[in-house]
């Protein structure tokens, strides 16, 4: 077995053993469950209407416990062990810092991976029994996966900067906080207060993950993104369902390359 | 064993390590002093390769900076703290053995000659060991590994005099082809294992010899104490001042001064001429920290 996976095996078992973590997936799961069997009751009383509802409060349920799942494990990585000293003498032994990251890297993502599959995939497996098609669920799926990554590489990438790992997921939640607060509600806010180009307001929403990952997933359901109001009018008027799905996963991928990238190059240089 | 060559580190401003040569041949076992602050934890990291440097730097042949893994693989490493691991005793075993491609049996064996039984302690959480039990099974992973080189950044500074005992026996009983650098603020330790001392101020090397070296260099010097009753003990101090003998030191009871070895009794005799009745004395050798700071020109003790 490989160094990194040696680092991968070690960060998976650490992260599965922390209570907040098991507690944060079972909260997940549960909440998966609950909506899925509940909330998609709707379809036979409402109609498409009551499961599309059902399902955005889902998506809403990911963007809620998902970056949060990712940041406390990712955060605390490589923080943590600084201050406990591991870190050092993890870095004294025959190993490169890249083995180190990326064994990092790769042993929260799977963590997370672990968990958003667990509460993802008995949420998503009662949806389909309920109706839901299976490809829905699946977009769904890949886009909770990228949206999880992003958070994984951003808070691995500040618990390389923080010199604690309280700095570091305090720094994550704010980000985050930030993130959701500089959604399209926020940037229209300041669009209709300061006559912002509807461009920015476009832009903007590609460029903020947490956006990035709801028009992702909506498209998929909404065509016309009507559910995202007339922000998610004029983007899916602009590129179609299609090409908004593709330019939110990629938006979304790029938040992962970047920060852990950036992680990765301050890991190297400062250890 | 070790080479070094104008190692150069600065934080920000400070400059720590001001053009650093060194050599250290195999076998040899180096105690590396200064007061805080000298840099020696600094040069530590960076024989480790854990933080960038100017200057150039080998290990075993290896460069640190090219080949830092290669050059980490030919050492073994003792941190002043010992860090915190999840998981089990046997787990950190494992993960360790497994890391550095050793044979488990060999720490498993390095740990019972120091008195960690693994059946024993197996399944014990890594934080319910001592500080002391934690250093001794970093030592058995840095000895398992079969190193040339032992790198001990004051290992024992955390323990308490019995683990710190153990832990220094443990080290003597190292094979004598392995070299060993020690950074430790404590005399004792430095004394108990190290053949050649490295003192560091300012960024370099202040002193590079023996023990015996270092005590020549600053002379053959003792501190003679005298106990005389305490109505002429002033009397006796001014009389010691007036010989012009340095450092006349008071610890309540006794007075001491600096004399040479062979001057102890000259002391007493004028002492004994002037009518002042010595009622005990004893001499003290200057202790390696008296001498540490007579190199450094730190100033006497008072």
């Amino acid at each position: 077995m490989s160094r990194t996976m040696l680092f991968v095996q070690r960060e998976l078992a650490g992260s599965l053993r922390a209570r907040w973590f098991l507690a944060y997936s079972a909260v997940f799961l549960a909440g998966g469950l609950l909506l899925a069997t509940f909330g998609m009751g709707d379809i036979t009383v409402y109609g498409f209407r009551g499961f599309a509802k059902a399902f955005t409060g889902l998506v809403h349920l990911a963007l809620l416990f998902v970056p949060l799942m990712a940041l406390f494990p990712a955060a605390a990585a490589i923080a943590e062990d600084r201050e406990s000293g591991a870190l050092e003498y993890v870095l004294a032994q025959p190993v490169t810092f890249g083995e180190v990251y990326a064994g990092k890297l790769g042993g929260v993502s799977l963590a997370v991976l672990l968990s958003m599959t667990l509460g993802f995939g008995a949420a998503g497996a009662v949806a389909v029994l309920r109706g839901v098609p299976p490809g829905l669920v699946a977009i769904l799926y890949a886009f909770v996966v990228l949206l999880a990554l992003v958070f994984v590489a951003l808070g691995l990438c500040f618990s390389t900067i923080a010199g604690s790992r309280a700095r570091a997921v305090t720094f994550g939640i704010l980000v985050w906080l930030v993130l959701v607060a500089l959604g399209t509600l926020g940037v229209m806010v300041a669009f209709v207060r300061w006559g912002l180009p509807e461009q920015l307001l476009v832009t903007w929403s590609f460029l903020n993950p947490v956006e990035a990952f709801r028009m992702g997933v909506v498209s998929a359901l909404d065509a016309d993104l009507s559910l995202l109001g007339p922000v998610g009018a004029r983007v899916a008027a602009r590129f179609g369902a299609a090409g908004t799905a593709t330019l939110s996963g990629l938006s979304l991928a790029a938040w992962v390359a970047l920060p852990g990238l950036i992680g990765w190059r301050l890991f190297r240089a400062h250890g | 064993m070790i080479q070094v060559g104008g190692l150069t580190k600065r934080f920000g401003m400070h400059l720590i390590l001001d053009r650093l040569d060194l050599s250290v041949t195999k076998g040899e076992r180096v105690a590396l002093l200064g007061l805080n602050g000298a840099g020696k934890t600094t040069l530590m990291r960076c024989l480790l390769g854990l933080i960038p440097f100017d200057g150039s730097l080998s290990i075993a042949g290896q460069d640190v900076r090219a080949n830092g893994r290669e050059a980490r693989a030919r050492l073994g490493y003792v941190p002043q703290r010992a860090p915190h691991f999840d998981g089990s005793f046997a787990e950190m075993i494992e993960f360790f053995t497994r890391l550095r491609g050793v044979e488990p049996a060999a720490v498993e064996s390095r740990l019972e000659s120091l008195g960690l039984a693994p059946a024993e302690h197996g399944e014990k959480p890594v934080r319910a060991l001592s500080g002391g039990m934690l250093q001794k099974v970093l030592l058995a992973l840095a000895l398992g590994a079969d190193v040339p080189l032992l790198l001990l950044d004051e290992p024992t500074a955390n323990l308490d005099p019995r683990a710190r005992r153990e832990f220094l026996r443990a080290l003597q009983s190292v094979d004598h082809d392995t070299t060993i650098l020690l950074a430790s603020h404590r005399f004792a330790d430095v004394q108990a294992v190290a053949d050649r001392l490295l003192v560091l101020h300012g960024g370099r090397i202040a002193f590079d010899g023996s023990v015996a070296t270092l005590r020549d260099r600053v002379g053959d010097a003792v501190t003679l104490w005298v106990k005389v009753p305490t109505d002429v003990r002033e009397r006796a101090r001014q009389h010691l001042e007036s010989l012009a003998l340095p450092a006349v030191l008071s610890n309540g009871s006794a007075i001491g001064v600096r004399v040479d070895h062979a001057a102890r009794a000259d002391v007493l005799v004028e002492l004994r001429q002037r009518a002042i009745p010595v009622e005990d004395f004893w001499t003290e050798v200057p202790s390696l920290q008296d001498l540490l700071e007579n190199v450094l020109g730190l100033g006497e003790r008072s």
